[in-house]
């Protein structure tokens, strides 16, 4: 059989402020997955000094870091991304933003069997 | 028994649905996503300018059904399901949708099997949390002179504003179009704004929902319609049938760039501010053809 690939577009021009958190999204028939955060611009404040996170969660509603951090992209056109192997079922990207920072925001996930 | 119908019957996958003469989709999401995406709304220049109604989707999930009490409970047939997830907010919606155009203006049938939670995040049944499921078409006759795009919509309402209300409801307007950007080539209209929906006679039903928000049982809907006529035949969900011939879909003047278009799309709504999810296993879409 031919491996599944699938792109999920997960948040799509988004305003990411304050604790942001990306929607659950459940993929545990991908065996991988590359994370891809791209700054869509609406940039305000210093959002380049955000801790942004993947998160796995056993039930899509519990959440624990990953252990993948991401250079937060804090220009229009900027992406970030990580790899990721054995991450069971649900995955999501939170990031904690600096006060008075935000910016528009497209999460991307590209998945494989 | 005609050998056709036998050789259906004897197919475990086919078993459970009555399709038309022609199978013209048979989606089973044990092998993927089968062409269902999320539906993106129209814009031009820049993504600000599409509609919030659309803003708000999301991609489509294939699911295990995971459940935090009692791990997977898998979906009809094998593991994955096609899962609809909507934000966790009073009103919001998600839809996904298959694109094909069609070759023969006749009969077709939408067949699929369905059930629906609210996220479980309360030690409730939650039975009032999910406002709505549904489905429609968006149709296109073929190219010519006084064409129309045609979108008969249905949904089970479940719920509205805490009110159990359990009833099928259909639609026969959509908003006004609005012209997006400057290039005078693309439009929008929000057609499932939550007005204009209305009940179909007698069409009440209680569908079973089990007792906790982590036990599903799987519904069966059928849907009849004509793409000569462009109106819609006959609707059955488990053991009840309706006669839906009087029902108007919704009808607006061709686009100049959809013709034959055959959409499947299909919908969620959340009644409270907790994510609705809507699960399909398997979907057949076929057609009385040669």
């Amino acid at each position: 059989m031919m491996r599944q690939c699938v792109t999920a577009v997960v948040s799509r021009n988004e305003v990411w402020s304050g604790k942001a958190a990306s929607e659950p999204y459940e993929c545990g028939w991908a065996g991988e997955a590359i994370v891809w955060l791209r700054c869509l611009g609406a940039v305000k404040g210093k959002p380049g000094a955000a801790k942004a996170r993947v998160q796995i969660s056993p039930d899509g509603m519990r959440w624990v870091d990953e252990g993948t951090k991401l250079k937060f992209p804090a220009k229009e056109g900027a992406i970030a991304h990580a790899r990721l192997t054995n991450f069971g079922n649900f995955l999501r990207v939170v990031a904690d933003m600096p006060k008075g920072a935000s910016a528009k925001m497209l999460l991307t996930l590209t998945l494989k069997e | 028994m005609d050998t056709l119908t036998a050789m259906r019957l004897a197919n475990p996958k086919l078993s459970r649905f009555s399709p038309m003469s022609r199978i013209i989709s048979f989606d089973d999401f044990d092998d993927g996503f089968c062409g269902y995406t999320q539906l993106v709304g129209n814009y031009e220049h820049t993504l600000d300018s599409m509609l919030a109604g659309y803003a708000q989707h999301t991609h489509p999930q294939l699911s295990n059904l995971a459940n935090w009490d009692s791990g997977t409970h898998g979906s009809f047939d094998g593991n994955y399901a096609l899962k609809l997830q909507t934000r966790p907010k009073r009103g919001a919606q998600n839809v996904a949708l298959k694109r094909l155009t069609f070759r023969e203006p006749g009969p077709i049938r939408l067949e699929f099997y369905f059930t629906f939670k609210p996220e479980a995040n309360e030690l409730r049944l939650s039975e009032t949390d999910v406002r709505s499921i549904g489905f429609l078409y968006d149709l296109q006759t073929g190219f010519e002179k006084g064409g129309t795009r045609v979108m008969p919509h249905v949904r089970f309402l479940n719920a509205l504003d805490g009110k159990h209300l359990q009833k099928w409801q259909t639609k026969s307007r959509t908003t006004a179009m609005l012209p997006l950007g400057t290039e005078g080539k693309t439009v929008t209209h929000y057609h499932l704004s939550p007005t204009d929906w209305e009940d179909l006679k007698n069409g009440e039903q209680k569908l079973c929902y089990n007792e906790i928000p982590t036990k599903v049982n799987w519904h069966y809907v059928r849907y009849d319609f004509d793409l000569r006529t462009m109106r819609a035949i006959s609707l059955q969900c488990n053991d009840r049938q309706w006669d839906v011939s009087g029902v108007d879909p919704i009808v607006i003047p061709a686009m100049r760039n959809l013709w034959c278009m055959l959409n499947i799309c299909f919908f969620a709504e959340a009644d409270t501010d907790k994510r609705a999810l809507f699960y399909l296993d398997s979907v057949c879409l076929s057609g009385e053809f040669a």
